[in-house]
């Protein structure tokens, strides 16, 4: 790679993180949280496009993951006192053990099998929460506003070492999108690092990645189980954004938005995955203010998406990628 | 042992539903090799179709056949006008446009038929038959019955006819299939206009067992056919079937049976077909796919 | 940048009324109050949107009229699809954004569970949750912002066990219930009600709300031997319910939870699985029945309709949330008209606990609702009806549905 390529590169990392600085500075205190939701969305998008971009495996079932990490979170703040800062990482890594428990016999499934198997994951998640109230808290859930380990609350103010103050919706942006640039980045390297190439090779062929030594099996969990420690990163980050977790956080409906998602976002791109997280959150909200009439809401955001996917099959990314392929290396040379 | 029997005759009653869905599912997927996700929403769409020209006085079994028609065009159109237009994408894209097609039609029929709890005529006898202990209703033979005949003619038509024949070698190897001079893109928006028909049959049918249906009648059973669907095989009609009926016996034993498991069917359902699915990753029906370079 | 001034509100709001600030607490003007809430619009729940709905019709009759105290009442109620971080959201968005003056009739039992503390810590009221779950109404000492509406499920439970110990004493009972806090909760009150005669409950089944059919429960719960059946579910599942015990020929006598017993649903039965299995059937019921022939001249009731007609003309005029969600806009109209000229939060929440209003035009006759300082149920009355020829007939007076 040229000089010239990390140098735009870095910039657009440069630009990116300007970018995320500033945007709280230009818009109300509440829509810090949406962006932070934002945030927490391209976290999870970003775990699922490693495996789905790599693996080509769609999994209808990172809900499940993020419920995982939800719930560590919850459990260890209100149940051991834990600050949350520290059971976000703790999040992570319990859902990606999860990952690795379910991918290793699941990547035996084929494309649509595993798909449905991961579908039937997240279906049957909110119901195994409810079932284990004793340490969930059944289908009420966990209340996190009061618990001492919650920073910022309940009086909604955090205090910086320095004492500089932030609202806590402010401070819930700036804590998203700081791990949300961190796993950007690894993203990034992962993609640029040998394993990268490993499982690109193995996407693209899987018979002539394992005969050129490629290990499969290995590889394909290893998606699975980084891609689950996005899920359970961004699992950690809703609950503590809706200072709650309940079963019903987590229906099937949320599994399929980090699908669509992705697929607004645009299969193996990294950065254009924001637009697909910023569509999950806004485009709900526009449908309901054109008409909250029975119905209308669900047919413009179904057309919309249909639309979308028919003018963009490759998403947003894809779009880009279509227009600055001159300028930038495309990620993918097969896509 | 009643209790038992008992338990298996429901479970078969409501399994022929998932199976008449999970066969809709499978004939899509062996001609486009899409899942489809908006199955449950075209079948729901079409018992709205049904229930209202039933409401406008058309007499059942004309507005039954008249459903099915439209059904058919229905799914004709969606395949020519969304899918084909997609399906040169990758896998994600279909799948996306499939969930986006299952939220607009779930909200169009929230919107004309505003939501409200509707009911649909039973065409079948409301009497039950009461064999050793064990309660049979007419309307679940019916049902069974009806799967059974549906299974039967698309064997007929998809074996024995030349169209049917042309479908099959179309979803297999469409670039052969063109040179002999098939249209494939028309046999493969047939396989999807046949897809929405199964579906109107199986909302007919199964809203009257419920009492009443809305727009949301099918999500539930829709995620029992994809699971009758990928135990079955995907790409196996006969798999369907079995794999319908045995997921709707194996709720009701395994709630049943196991105390445990009484609030936790579905998961344990779930599990159960996960199973068997490490086992035989291809269903207990599907045909294991050689690995080419 | 703009955090000093988000710093200095939260504070005040954290500090409390100690510290300055506006005359007027937010959503008020001099001619609109602002109020909100959530429902869900779409998704599984969406029919429960009525409740929105009507609320909202109610409250422009109220501004075609003047409105109150020369203020029209603008009620936001956005969708939150159900999901309880959805509603945490959008709750947020109402009290921080769209500054509301106080969150009212959101509905669900884990949704309005999930704001309950944030609304308390902003101080902004959390009036008449729609949800019949005992805490909302019992920890007021906690959460002094928060009252709820709907009777409780304990008290509903209770009163259906009184009645089965008085007419049936010795009868073995089958329950089936919702697997959730609301099935629980209604579960645990009448067995509390049964007291010691809770032996008599022979069999328990729970369905889950993903199910399609709860025919194996129900197969089950006959098995049992049971005389009664005592079903704690929502409308869809009450109508699989007893379609499927009358497939199994099971006749046993009904008792059903008001959340599901409206006779619009009945009638549905009625219509699938003959009325007989439904004869004699037993439910409690607050609100007034808008099918019911005996409110046809009813001066309430034909408000309900007028209202109805004009502001809502697609509504389904037969849906009793719609009748349910205008007797809680009646209230808080009620309370706002007693919260003084230029109403606060805290002069809201004083009014809201010191109701006393003996006729709602949308609750039944001698259904009153009364609060105090210690008493937080709202709605702790109703009537046992009794079902025979396709509709509800009262079954004795007006009793108390208390916790």
């Amino acid at each position: 790679m040229t000089a010239l390529r990390y140098a735009l590169r870095a910039a657009g990392l440069a630009l990116f993180v300007a970018v995320v600085v500033y945007v709280p500075f230009r818009i109300s205190d509440f829509r810090s949280s949406e962006f932070a939701l934002i945030g927490i969305y391209f976290i999870a998008i970003l775990g699922l496009n490693i495996l789905t971009g790599y693996t080509g495996a769609i999994s209808l079932g990172h809900g499940a993951f993020m419920a995982i990490g939800a719930y560590t979170t919850a459990i260890l703040v209100a149940d051991h006192g834990m600050r949350d800062l520290w059971t976000i990482a703790i999040a992570g890594l319990v859902a990606a053990a999860a990952g690795t428990a379910f991918g290793l016999p699941a990547l035996r499934l084929s494309g649509p099998y595993l798909a449905l198997a991961t579908f039937g994951i997240a279906v049957a998640t909110p119901i195994v929460i409810k079932k284990f109230d004793g340490f969930t808290g059944g289908s009420g859930g966990i209340n996190l506003f009061e618990a001492e380990g919650i920073t910022g609350l309940p009086e909604f103010v955090v205090t910086l070492p320095g004492g500089h103050q932030l609202s806590f919706n402010d401070w819930l942006y700036y804590l998203t999108w700081t791990i949300a640039l961190v796993l950007f980045v690894v993203a990034w390297g992962i993609h640029h690092s040998r394993l990268g190439r490993s499982l690109r090779a193995i996407r693209d062929n899987e018979l002539a990645a394992a005969a050129s030594g490629v290990w499969l099996a290995s590889h394909k969990t290893l998606a699975f189980t980084l891609s689950a420690f996005y899920a359970g990163v961004a699992g950690a980050l809703l609950a503590i954004s809706a200072f709650s977790v309940q079963p019903g956080a987590f229906p099937v409906e949320r599994s399929i938005a980090l699908v669509v998602g992705l697929a607004v976002g645009g299969l193996g791109s990294l950065a254009p995955l924001v637009a697909g997280a910023a569509f999950l959150v806004f485009l709900p909200q526009w449908a309901q203010d054109i008409s909250k009439a029975p119905g209308v809401p669900s047919v413009i955001y179904g057309v919309v998406l249909i639309l979308l996917m028919m003018v963009l099959p490759m998403g947003v990314g894809g779009l880009l990628r279509r227009i600055g392929s001159p300028l930038t290396s495309r990620l993918y040379r097969r896509s | 042992m009643a209790d038992v029997l008992q338990q298996v005759v429901s479970g078969i009653a409501s399994g022929g539903v998932y199976a008449l869905l999970a066969l809709a599912l499978v004939l899509i997927y062996r001609s486009t090799g899409v899942v489809n996700f908006a199955q449950g929403e075209m079948a729901m769409f079409s018992t709205f179709i049904c229930w209202e020209l039933l409401d406008r006085g058309v007499p059942y079994w004309v507005a039954f056949f008249l459903t099915l028609a439209i059904s058919f065009v229905g799914g004709v159109l969606i395949e020519r006008l969304v899918i084909h237009v997609v399906s040169r994408a990758q896998a994600l894209t279909v799948v996306t446009v499939t969930i986006g097609l299952l939220i607009l039609l779930n909200g169009a029929a929230a919107w004309i038929w505003k939501g409200e709890q509707r009911t649909l005529e039973n065409p079948f006898p409301s009497r039950t038959f009461d064999v050793g202990g064990v309660v049979i209703a007419a309307q679940d033979i019916g049902i069974i019955a009806v799967s059974l005949a549906v299974v039967a003619v698309l064997w007929v038509f998809f074996q024995k006819t030349r169209v049917g024949l042309a479908a099959r070698a179309a979803a297999l190897n469409p670039e052969s299939s063109r040179l002999h001079g098939v249209r494939v893109s028309w046999m493969l928006a047939l396989g999807w206009g046949l897809a929405a028909v199964l579906g109107a049959v199986a909302g007919i049918l199964v809203a009257p067992t419920q009492g009443s249906f809305d727009q949301n009648f099918m999500l539930p059973i829709l995620i029992f056919a994809f699971a009758a669907a990928v135990l079955g095989g995907l790409d196996s009609p006969i798999g369907a079937v079995v794999g319908g009926v045995a997921v709707g016996i194996a709720l009701n034993l395994i709630g049943t049976y196991i105390d445990f498991f009484s609030d936790l069917r579905l998961p344990a359902a779930l599990l159960l077909i996960l199973l068997i699915l490490l086992l035989r990753p291809n269903g207990l029906f599907g045909r294991q796919i050689a690995r080419r370079v | 940048m703009r955090v000093l001034g988000v710093v200095f509100l939260s504070l005040a709001v954290a500090v409390g009324t100690a510290s300055a600030r506006p005359s007027a607490d937010p959503g008020v003007s001099s001619n609109e109050i602002v109020i909100g809430g959530t429902v869900p619009l779409s998704g599984i729940a969406a029919s429960y949107a009525s409740v929105g709905r009507g609320a909202e019709a109610y409250f422009k009759y109220v501004n075609g009229r003047g409105g109150v105290n020369g203020r029209k009442i603008t009620y936001k109620y956005v969708d939150d699809q159900y999901n309880p971080s959805q509603t945490v959201q959008a709750t947020r968005e109402l009290v921080q954004q769209e500054r509301v003056f106080a969150v009212f009739n959101s509905l669900g039992t884990e949704h309005n569970l999930a704001v309950r503390s944030f609304l308390n810590a902003a101080k902004v009221p959390q009036l008449f949750v729609g949800s019949g779950a005992t805490t909302f109404g019992r920890d007021y000492r906690r959460y002094p912002n928060t009252i709820g509406f709907l009777p409780s499920y304990v008290g509903e439970g209770k009163v259906y066990a009184r009645h089965i110990l008085k007419t049936r004493p010795t009868a073995k009972i089958a329950v089936l219930y919702q697997n959730d806090d609301y099935g629980k909760d209604l579960l645990s009150g009448f067995k509390a009600g049964l007291g010691a005669k809770r032996r008599n409950i022979v069999s328990e089944q729970s369905y889950d709300p993903l199910s399609t059919d709860v025919a194996s429960q129900v197969a089950r719960l006959k098995a049992s031997g049971a005389k009664v059946l005592m079903v704690i579910a929502t409308p869809p599942f009450v109508i699989r319910g007893l379609v499927a015990a009358n497939r199994l020929g099971w006749r046993p006598q009904i008792y059903v939870n008001q959340v599901g017993g409206a006779t619009n649903i009945m009638r549905i039965v009625a219509a699938t699985a003959g009325a007989r299995i439904i004869q004699s059937a037993v439910t409690l019921i607050s609100v007034k029945d808008p099918t019911s022939p005996r409110f046809r001249k009813d001066k309430g009731m034909a408000l309900y309709r007028t209202i109805m007609k004009r502001y809502l003309p697609r509504g389904d005029a037969n849906d009793g949330f719609h009748t349910y969600s205008m007797a809680v806009a009646y209230t808080f109209e009620q309370a706002l008209r007693k919260a003084g000229r230029n109403p606060t939060r805290a002069s809201l929440l004083r009014a809201v606990a010191n109701l006393d209003i003996k006729s709602n035009p949308f609750l039944l006759p001698g259904v009153r609702i009364k609060t105090s300082a210690t008493d937080h149920f709202p709605l702790d009355q109703g009537q046992l009806q009794r079902w025979s020829n396709n509709q509800w007939h009262p079954l004795g007076k007006v009793v108390s549905a208390k916790p």
